[in-house]
């Protein structure tokens, strides 16, 4: 696997989430969703994980919050460490106050009658006073920026509200990593950034570690600093996203490239070259165009009334 | 109060009781604020105390007074129940049966249907949508076509209820579900005023209606 | 004038039949809630059309009127000239095919082969035409293996296919995509892309239901953005992504090409897809050096 590109340090012993030897096979079925997979993941860190349907990263996601094998029975090989509980022998209610799960559709994971019991529903199930459930619940509404939300029911929700929402009930029992799974896929352009805006914003005010299965790396390239790229459930990439995007092909993995991505891949085949900048989005395309040609474009100008600055 | 009518319902027999407490009860509407919707769900329910009159009076021979006796009993559950249902959200009854140390499970089953209801009926018209467009009529054929036509719809609506409570079961997990034999509560059940008023009613009809129903009178 | 203004400024196929003429529709949902507000517009035969809006802006809404599963509350709808008013959904989706966005919504067959004769047979087609369309669509979604399994079984992207499959078994002379791309990788979205381009040879009438921006430009659908239950904007995805206004207010993000080129300043015809962009920054460069 010599395409592997390391950012971190393997050796390190004080991961955050150590996974060794990890392989998993659903109870009846043939295939290894998951064929020894070794990763570790530091805190801080935002990671991408990218793959065609079916590549195991689901699987992968459960396996850190112990839904794998607690809740689903199969083949489980191997150790994964999470904040010093080993997931196998952990009970799922001790892993859910280290890990938060955000699911992809924000239907099914509200199941109480108003925002704000939903929000406690954590605490509630580990016994909390209702004095410091109540506090919580409040720091969590305001986190979200859900306040005006309290008492609602889930079905006067918009499902970006109910997406907010199931973060708010993630977050409140302090859980040091969140884990999206497709958490805008069913969402519109514009409500997927503002959630992947809130993403950002749990990470560096609260320096939470973030995992997250995406499809729309445009999105979510920005706000990562390593992408992990699955396939028949190996790590076929593992890196800074800027490497991962630019030192291969990925939609051969099944993984969507960016347009701005595959445009600069056309115009510089050699985008991998040392000293080279690694654009992802389109400004810092444009902005590298224009170094290169100052005066690119600017013959246009004028000739049109839709002028921008966008 | 809905225990305590039934309670009085199934012993009594005397009109003038009964009476009482069907005004009672609309008495409890007005000082709930809840007339206008009470209203409402008593139109759309009251017609069966009726039916039950005509249907005893003139089908059975039991006699006016047997008769008008029946229906407003059914009057009376009908009302109170009504009332019951106006008044308490889900929520607080989730509370209440929480307050009774029902075990968590349960509680969390009642909680999950009622939520899902309204989710899975609106699961069920997508499907019928979905399979209208690849041409399935329902309302058309005799009976066992019409029986059939239902598998098209059921199926799906099995498999998705399914897929939703997999998914639920996941999130819930996810949240230590089961970390507890005793959660906690967000809220604390608290009596006041109303509480007392409508329980000590209740605790009084109840009693009446034991004496009368020993005693056939009240002095 | 040159070549790519001249195409831009040329009717919309303006001598095909419409096939599908909204006039003046309203339409609320049964507890009152506005879902459309006076839509009118039109489709017509041979053309792409992407619908884009935020979720709940109207787009499925609209669609669900032309086969009739929605009547609308006011106005009318006309399909190959005749009002839905008086026909049934399962009579019109004979000739309107919607593949919805959730597989799991309709799948209930015991193989996939039945769940694809169920919609043939209800259609009243004929054993012998059964048997030919049913082998067609199990062939071209490559689902000939699967043929034997039951729906249920099969993953998410097979089981899109399937739905695919079952529709255009029947072959309707309008195809309506809702929400295609959700939940598909890479290769899902290719196989799709070329779905579409296949139906438009054969001068079907497609719309996509989608706010997927970056598959659709590339497809250069005409385009309508919706919001609110209104048609904010109907043009060639050329002239629609002009319109700054209508697209903030739609809630929708521009395509990648578009912002890079607007942030060039090169407001020209914008490229559809990369390679496009590759030949046109190219010989701007080459241009910007003579200089």
């Amino acid at each position: 696997m010599s395409q592997v590109l390391s950012v971190t340090p393997s050796s390190q012993a004080e991961s955050l989430i150590s996974i060794r030897a990890l392989s998993y096979r659903y109870y009846a079925s043939s295939r290894y969703v998951l064929n020894n997979v070794n990763l570790e993941i530091q805190k801080g860190e935002v990671v991408v994980i990218a793959g065609k349907s079916g590549s195991g990263k689901s699987t992968l996601l459960r396996a850190i919050n112990g839904l794998i094998p607690h809740q689903h029975s199969g083949d489980y090989s191997g150790k994964v460490i999470v904040d010093g509980l080993e997931v196998l022998s952990a009970k799922m209610s001790e892993l859910a106050t280290k890990v938060g799960y955000i699911f992809q559709n924000p239907e099914n994971q509200i199941f109480m009658f108003s925002v704000e019991r939903d929000i406690a529903f954590g605490l509630e199930n580990l016994s909390f006073k209702t004095p410091d459930i109540r506090e919580k619940v409040d720091w969590a509404l305001n986190t979200l920026g859900i306040r005006d939300l309290a008492l609602r029911a889930p079905h006067e929700l918009s499902d970006g509200q109910k997406q907010r929402v199931a973060i708010a009930g993630s977050i409140i029992m302090g859980q040091k990593i969140l884990i999206f799974d497709e958490p805008t896929s069913l969402l519109d352009p514009y409500t997927a950034s503002n959630v992947i805006r809130i993403i950002k914003n749990l990470h560096d005010d609260l320096g939470i570690t973030i995992l997250i299965v995406e499809h729309r790396l445009d999105l979510v390239s920005q706000i990562a600093n390593r992408i992990i790229v699955l396939d028949e459930g190996k790590i076929v990439f593992d890196g800074e996203p800027r490497q991962v995007m630019y030192s291969s092909n990925l939609s051969v993995h099944g993984v969507t490239e960016p347009t701005i991505i595959r445009t600069t891949k056309l115009l510089d085949p050699g985008a991998t070259g040392p000293g080279k900048s690694y654009p992802l989005t389109t400004h810092e395309l444009a902005h590298e165009l224009r170094k290169q040609v100052p005066r690119i474009g600017v013959f246009q100008k004028g000739s049109h009334e839709f002028g921008t600055n966008r | 109060m809905l225990a305590s009518a039934i309670f009085v319902v199934s012993l009594v027999s005397h009109i003038e009781v009964l009476i009482v407490l069907i005004t009672f009860t609309i008495a409890l509407t007005f000082a709930a604020k809840i007339v206008k919707r009470f209203g409402k769900s008593m139109t759309f329910f009251a017609p069966l105390a009726l039916i039950a009159f005509l249907l005893n009076y003139y089908v059975f021979p039991v006699g006016l007074l047997t008769a008008t006796n029946l229906a407003l009993r059914l009057f009376a559950v009908i009302a109170s129940s009504s009332l019951f249902f106006l008044t308490t959200t889900p929520d607080e009854l989730e509370q209440v049966m929480r307050w009774f140390h029902l075990p968590p499970d349960l509680v969390m089953i009642f909680v999950i249907a009622v939520r899902f209801v309204p989710v899975l009926f609106l699961d069920a018209l997508q499907i019928m949508d979905a399979q209208k467009s690849r041409g399935l009529e329902f309302e058309k054929g005799n009976l066992m076509k019409r029986l059939r036509n239902t598998i098209p719809l059921l199926v799906p609506l099995i498999a998705v209820a399914v897929n939703r409570s997999l998914e639920l079961a996941e999130a819930m997990d996810s949240r230590a579900y089961g970390a507890t034999k005793r959660p906690t509560s967000l809220y604390v059940l608290k009596y006041n005023f109303s509480d007392y008023f409508t329980t000590i009613a209740g605790i009084v009809m109840s009693s009446f209606g034991i004496y009368f129903a020993l005693f056939g009178r009240l002095w | 004038m040159n070549l790519e203004q001249i195409a831009e400024s040329a009717p919309l196929s303006e001598n095909v039949d419409s096939v599908v003429r909204f006039t003046n529709v309203d339409y609320s949902h049964p507890n009152g809630v506005p879902a459309l507000r006076g839509i009118s517009v039109e489709f017509k035969k041979g053309e792409l059309v992407g619908i884009l809006g935020a979720n709940g802006a109207g787009k499925s809404t609209l669609v669900r009127h032309i086969n009739g599963i929605l009547k609308p509350t006011h106005g009318s709808v006309e399909v190959f000239g005749e009002s839905t008013k008086n026909t049934s959904a399962a009579k019109l989706s004979r000739r309107v095919g919607i593949v919805f966005q959730n597989p799991n919504n309709q799948l209930f067959a015991q193989s996939v082969k039945s769940e694809i004769e169920f919609g043939l047979r209800n259609f009243g087609f004929d054993d012998e035409l059964v048997r030919q369309r049913t082998d067609w669509a199990l062939n071209t979604f490559s689902l000939i293996e699967y043929s034997n399994r039951a729906p249920m079984e099969l993953s998410g992207g097979e089981k899109k296919r399937l739905c695919n499959a079952l529709v255009l078994a029947w072959d309707p002379d309008i195809v309506i995509l809702d929400e295609p791309t959700v939940g598909q990788d890479s290769e899902q979205k290719e196989r799709l892309a070329q779905l579409v381009k296949l139906l438009l040879s054969e001068q079907k009438t497609i719309i996509l239901v989608s706010h997927d921006m970056e598959f659709l430009w590339p497809l250069q659908p005409r385009m309508i953005l919706m919001s609110g239950g209104k048609i904010l904007a109907d043009g060639t995805a050329q002239q629609v992504v002009r319109d700054r206004v209508s697209f903030s207010h739609a809630n929708i993000l521009a395509p990648q090409l578009v912002e890079l080129f607007t942030e060039l300043g090169d407001l020209g015809r914008f490229p559809a897809d990369e390679f496009e962009a590759r030949d046109k920054i190219r010989l701007q460069m080459t241009a910007a050096k003579e200089k």
